[in-house]
């Protein structure tokens, strides 16, 4: 057995995502070391935004495992021209754990709650003691633009991401038309984009 | 769809809070839209940091080495799978453990097929519904039970994952009897269980990959472990049902519903001629099982490679 499989390092230093495309080159090619390495990479950020978005340690698990596990299925989907493989990851993370979302809220008929907002519970500016300086700062130009956002624009925002749900949900939670909600976040987005402008000019 | 209409989606394609078909037009658009697309990929950039934004969550460090067990363990079965579909006739002791919980071989949809004809051959279900009498069906239904051995086998899976890590750094050791409690104890018997040479493993699968299932049979000590992984729930009102199957007869060996993770496992003891056994099958069945295979195989696998 390969002993770097036995380690658990867990840190998120020196995650280049020139590293993670090679990894995922590997896995392509059926190297599933890369698949173990992927995960030490990125289970913590994968595993912190599923629990917060499911808030349920045991079914964060299994989407964590659920996601690693498409990944190796899907890595040769993975195209590098549409973004980071961690953007990739967290989008089928998040994807897996908003539908499990959905259909608890089905069940439960409570889709709408609008309770537990996000930005409440994020530490203000407390640095994450794992994340690179990079990684650091770029949490912080996020965290600043959304703080700016107008309430209402944040608000949508929240609900997309956080909670998953559709713009004419959005519309009926917040009892605003579909057209305003569109704008709103557009506007957001286009917002939230600009201070990573910076990052992905000095990208390869 | 325009330009115009495109760009406006933009930004709840890159939620994912737009509806699959306005994505699915959307995305066709930004594809081939030097405008549309990469401002589509800073968003989803954008999205993806909203996403490292949230605190970090604890983890659990066991539980988390499991996971990276099994998904290691899972990707290597498959890599093993693609290059040689022949299983192996003697696993080694790390081998052994890793089809246990990786499930590594999974049969090729011919030799699927095969097994599935031979199954249906064996005994045509209809003649034996109508043929077999009352008493007879207890006989057969009691004649094998399988204990559920964990409810809770998420949790267990992924101790014996860290196990197996462990079992696999130092293979001498893995026959001594655990010094560190009950359940590490129990784990060890059971690899052991399954890492000895007497030991016959029945591969079990399906035409979907995702569908995987072991059968270990030590004939000299008569014990029998069912382990599936990734099984979907059974239709309401329904339950899966494993059989034993033989030249003469299909025995049934219990029902089973897995748990959320799609896990079951189970443990037996039951006496068998050492070649009398030809295949393995679970099929889907009314809640409380059938004297008989009735539903449709869900996954099974030959005994005989
Ligand atoms: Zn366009």
């Amino acid at each position: 057995m390969n002993p770097s499989e036995q380690e658990l390092p867990y840190t998120r230093d020196i995650r280049s995502n020139a590293e993670d495309v090679a990894l995922i080159r590997r896995m392509c090619d059926a190297d599933e070391t890369a698949l173990g390495a992927l995960y030490d990479r990125w289970m913590r950020s994968l595993h912190s935004l599923v629990v917060h978005l499911l808030k349920d340690p045991d079914e964060a698990e299994d989407v964590v495992e659920e996601t690693f596990w498409q990944a190796w299925r899907k890595a040769s989907s993975y195209e590098p021209s549409r973004g980071a493989v961690s953007t990739w990851l967290l989008t089928i993370g998040r994807r897996r754990a908003l539908d499990r979302l959905r259909a608890k809220a089905r069940r439960r008929e409570d889709s709408l709650t609008r309770e537990g907002w996000v930005l409440a519970e994020m530490p203000s500016n407390a640095p994450d003691p794992l994340q690179t300086t990079e990684g650091a700062e770029r949490r912080r130009h996020v965290l600043a633009a959304l703080r700016e956002l107008p309430e209402e624009q944040r608000e949508v925002l929240e609900l997309g991401y956080f909670k998953g749900l559709t713009q004419p949900e959005i519309a009926e939670a917040t009892g605003q038309p579909l057209g305003t909600v569109k704008t709103r976040m557009r506007l957001a987005m286009q917002k939230l984009r600009e201070p990573l402008s910076m990052y992905r000019e000095s990208a390869p | 769809m325009s330009h115009e209409e495109a760009y406006s989606e933009l930004a709840a394609i890159a939620l994912g809070a737009a509806s699959t078909e306005v994505s699915a037009a959307v995305r066709e658009h930004a594809a081939a839209c030097p405008e549309c697309g990469p401002e589509l990929v800073a968003m989803e950039e954008a999205v993806a940091q909203l996403g490292q934004l949230v605190p970090s969550a604890v983890v659990n460090r066991g539980r988390a080495a499991g996971i990276r067990s099994r998904l290691v363990m899972r990707a290597r079965g498959e890599r093993e799978t693609r290059s040689s579909a022949a299983p192996r006739a003697r696993p080694d002791l790390a081998r052994g453990v890793a089809s246990l919980t990786g499930l590594g071989h999974k049969l090729t949809p011919e030799s699927q097929r095969a097994v599935e004809a031979e199954i249906r051959k064996v005994a045509p279900q209809e003649k034996r519904r109508t043929f077999v009498s009352g008493p007879v069906l207890l006989a057969l239904a009691a004649s094998i039970a399988f204990v559920v051995v964990a409810v809770q086998l998420g949790r267990v899976m992924a101790e014996r994952d860290a196990l197996r890590a462990e079992v696999a750094s130092g293979a001498d050791t893995a026959n001594a009897p655990g010094t560190t409690g009950g359940r590490r104890a129990e784990n060890e018997a059971l690899v052991a269980a399954m890492a000895s040479p007497d030991v016959k493993i029945v591969p079990l699968a399906s035409g979907n990959a995702t569908r995987m299932g072991r059968m270990f049979w030590n004939p000299s000590s008569n014990d029998w472990t069912f382990v599936v992984y990734t099984m979907p729930p059974p239709k309401p009102g329904m339950t899966y049902q494993i059989w034993l199957v033989t030249d003469s007869t299909k025995i049934s060996a219990g029902t089973f519903n897995p748990d959320q993770r799609g896990h079951a496992f189970m443990q037996a003891k039951y006496a068998l001629d050492r070649d009398a056994l030809k295949a393995v099958a679970v099929t889907e069945e009314p809640a409380g099982g059938m004297p008989a295979p009735t539903g449709p195989i869900v996954i099974s696998g030959s005994a005989t490679p």
